[in-house]
Parts: C-alpha cells; sequence; structure tokens
C-alpha cells in the first residue's frame, strides 16, 4: 500500500489563526527537570528552578514571543515587552551571578544574551515581521527587483534624492515625517495579512518596509548632521 | 551625493577600524582598497536625460538590504556607450560595484555591455562572499538600462514605419 495515497486517514489541515499561532506555542512538549537539584521545571520557558532556585540553561530553538510572554501578533504591545525585558534583565544578568559557580554564570549570560536577541527582534515592526515570517518557513531572497515594481522603485528614488538635496532640518523633518506615516500605513496592513494567513502579501509588504526604514535611518542620520 | 552616500558607509567602517585589533576581523570585514577608492572617488555619479530615446535607464531593487540602485547609458548613433550615470543609495559594496560598472559600460556596444558578469564586478574589487548580492545588483542595472534603451529603439522604429505608411 501506497502510504502517501489518500484514504481515510488523511488529515485535514485548516490554516486558520488557531492554527497560526500554535507555530509559536507547540515546540516544547517535553518535560525538562533542573540540571541541579532534578526537580521538574514548571515554568515555560524555565529561566529559574522553583525548587533551588538556580538558573537554568536556555532551551534550544524556544520562540522569542515565548520568552517574552507577548502574544502571537504583529501589534505586539512594545510596552508590555519593555517591562517583561527589564524584569528577565534584573533576574538573569550576568553582573547578578559574579558569586555563583562557573555553570551558573555561563547559563546567565546565555540566557541573557537570549533576551537581548528576542527582544531586539521583537520591539521594531520590521524585524518583527521578518521573524514572524521565518517562523512559517518564508524568508526574504537576495535577489534582484526590477520591472514588475520600477514605479514603486522610483518613489523610492525620489525620496532618497530629495534628502540627499536637503539643505536644512526642516526639509529632512519633513522626509522623515512622510516616511514614519508610510511606515505606519505598511505597519497596518502587514497585520491585516499576517491576520489573514496572507504570507505572500505580508512578504511584499514587508520588503516594502524595508525600503522605507532604510529612507527613515539615512534622515536620522542626515538631521544629526545639522545638529 | 557621492559624498553623503560615502559617508554613511563610512560609518561602519570606523566602527571596524576600531575592532581592527582582532586579526580575524581584516579578512572578515574590511573593504578592500578598491572599493574604498571607489566610494571615496565615485566614478559617473548624475543622471542623464531620461527621457531621451538615446538613453537607457536601468532601476533596480535589492529587497533583502533596501538598497536602490539607477543606472543610466547613452548610446550613439553607430550603437556604442559614449556614457554612463549611477546612482545608488545603499552600501559601500553597491557604491563600488555600480560605479565599476559605468566605468566598464564606456565605449563598448550593447552586445558587448551584456557580457558584464557580476562575478568579474566581484573579482575585481574582492568583494566578499556575503557581498556577492551588490555586484548581482549592478550587473541587473546594466541588463535593465540595456533593455530599456533597446525598447525605446523599437518603439522609435515602429514609430517611423507607421509614420512612412
Amino acid at each position: 500500500m501506497n502510504p502517501r495515497a489518500p484514504g481515510k486517514d488523511t488529515v485535514l489541515i485548516y490554516y486558520t489563526n488557531q492554527v497560526k499561532s500554535l507555530v509559536c506555542y507547540s515546540t516544547s512538549q517535553v518535560k525538562l527537570n533542573c540540571w541541579n537539584c532534578k526537580q521538574p521545571l514548571l515554568d515555560k520557558p524555565p529561566f529559574f528552578c522553583m525548587s533551588c532556585k538556580v538558573v537554568q540553561p536556555p532551551e534550544e530553538g524556544t520562540c522569542y514571543f515565548k520568552i517574552m510572554d507577548c502574544d502571537y501578533t504583529f501589534t505586539l504591545d512594545t510596552h508590555k515587552l519593555q517591562q517583561r525585558y527589564l524584569q528577565l534583565q534584573r533576574s538573569l544578568h550576568p553582573d547578578n551571578f559574579s558569586q555563583k559557580s562557573v555553570k551558573e554564570q555561563e547559563y546567565s549570560e546565555s540566557q541573557s544574551a537570549l533576551v537581548n536577541k528576542a527582544y531586539n527582534t521583537l520591539l521594531k515592526p520590521l524585524s518583527r515581521g521578518l521573524y514572524m515570517l521565518r517562523l512559517e518557513g518564508m524568508h526574504i531572497e537576495e535577489g534582484t527587483e526590477s520591472g514588475a515594481d520600477s514605479e514603486f522603485l522610483f518613489e523610492l528614488l525620489a525620496i532618497n534624492e530629495a534628502l540627499d538635496e536637503a539643505w536644512t532640518p526642516e526639509e529632512a523633518n519633513k522626509i522623515g515625517r512622510d516616511t514614519k506615516e508610510k511606515l505606519a500605513e505598511l505597519t497596518k496592513h502587514i497585520d491585516a495579512a499576517l491576520c489573514k494567513g496572507e504570507l505572500q502579501a505580508a512578504k511584499a509588504l514587508l520588503v516594502q518596509m524595508k525600503y522605507y526604514a532604510n529612507i527613515e535611518e539615512k534622515v536620522k542620520e542626515k538631521l544629526s548632521r545639522f545638529m | 551625493m557621492a559624498a553623503t552616500v560615502a559617508n554613511k558607509c563610512l560609518s561602519p567602517l570606523a566602527f571596524l577600524i576600531r575592532r581592527l585589533s582582532a586579526p580575524e576581523f581584516i579578512t572578515q570585514c574590511c573593504y578592500h582598497e578598491k572599493v574604498v577608492d571607489h566610494y571615496e572617488n565615485p566614478r559617473n555619479v548624475g543622471s542623464l536625460d531620461k527621457r531621451s530615446k538615446n538613453v537607457g535607464t536601468g532601476l533596480v531593487g535589492a529587497p533583502a538590504c533596501g538598497d536602490v540602485m539607477k543606472l543610466q547609458i547613452e548610446v550613439d548613433d553607430q550603437g556604442k556607450i559614449v556614457d554612463a550615470r549611477f546612482k545608488t543609495f545603499g552600501c559601500g559594496s553597491a557604491i563600488a560595484s555600480s560605479s565599476l560598472a559605468t566605468e566598464w559600460v564606456k565605449g563598448k556596444s550593447v552586445d558587448e555591455a551584456l557580457m558584464i558578469k557580476n562575478t568579474d564586478i566581484a573579482k575585481e574589487l574582492s568583494l566578499p562572499p556575503v557581498k556577492l548580492h551588490c555586484s548581482m545588483l549592478a550587473e541587473d542595472a546594466i541588463k535593465a538600462a540595456l533593455a530599456d534603451y533597446r525598447l525605446k529603439q523599437q518603439d522609435d522604429q515602429q514609430e517611423a514605419v507607421r509614420a512612412s505608411k
């Protein structure tokens, strides 16, 4: 019998928001135990053992949203993210472990680094969106874009040129404001696309966001030179 | 404009220089002197009249890094590329690649220019593997400019045929 042949056993998978969010929450089914006292670890993800209070090594591949205890959504609450970041670093920072064993120092270092990475990835909409795409198995290829998007590229060229030729902070500020507006608009569209599970559309919008984020950076740089 | 672009590109470089005490950074991160030369003194920066029928304009973007590159060529009646200009908003390697590309296409025929390969550009500039896509962007910009020029010439011929009828 051909095991690939569709039959009674075929499982239908419905791609809804519910299923999508499993990307982030289905990873750790294995029960972990504390490396020090061997008691089961109840927190998810476990930073410390509840029994002996000793720091734990980070779990490979833990979803950043889970680490930062945030909902798996593109429009996450950045205030909550920042709070959680400070809270985690207060307890995990290697400075707190200078009197502890080498192993604990090592674990706190890697936990703290992972928290930094998770925080920085989720903080900005662009890296957050790209990370969400990556969880869905998609990434933006290193190719060239032309032809089809020529109108968009001409628009970008015009903005870049205008910024280059801006002689006053006011001119640069105006471009900065327009770019911020554009980014806010893109954020809305990306959220809608991701909620509907339209990954290709979300990807195309994230590419646009990358170009505009570059312009935003250049505006900041230009403004700092006027100071 | 070149100066501002070059400035942007040199700032990460300045950061690297501070870290160059670790020898592995020299081979991994440092730009080759040819790249530095091209973005300190970029050749052929600017624009040609994109409405002119002798000018082909190529505009390309790199989705992964958000770079934008415009490359234009001017072709004479003998089909020889007599002028080329570029404007690139991106990293140092992208600027150097497009600057070199404008140097190389000048004096070539349209067919000869089509033969320029990104690997040649990457080799000339000693681009590291992570920057190879910058040379690809330059090759694609040349191709796009040549295609635009050819399209204009075709349209021109068709118009001439229509007019003579």
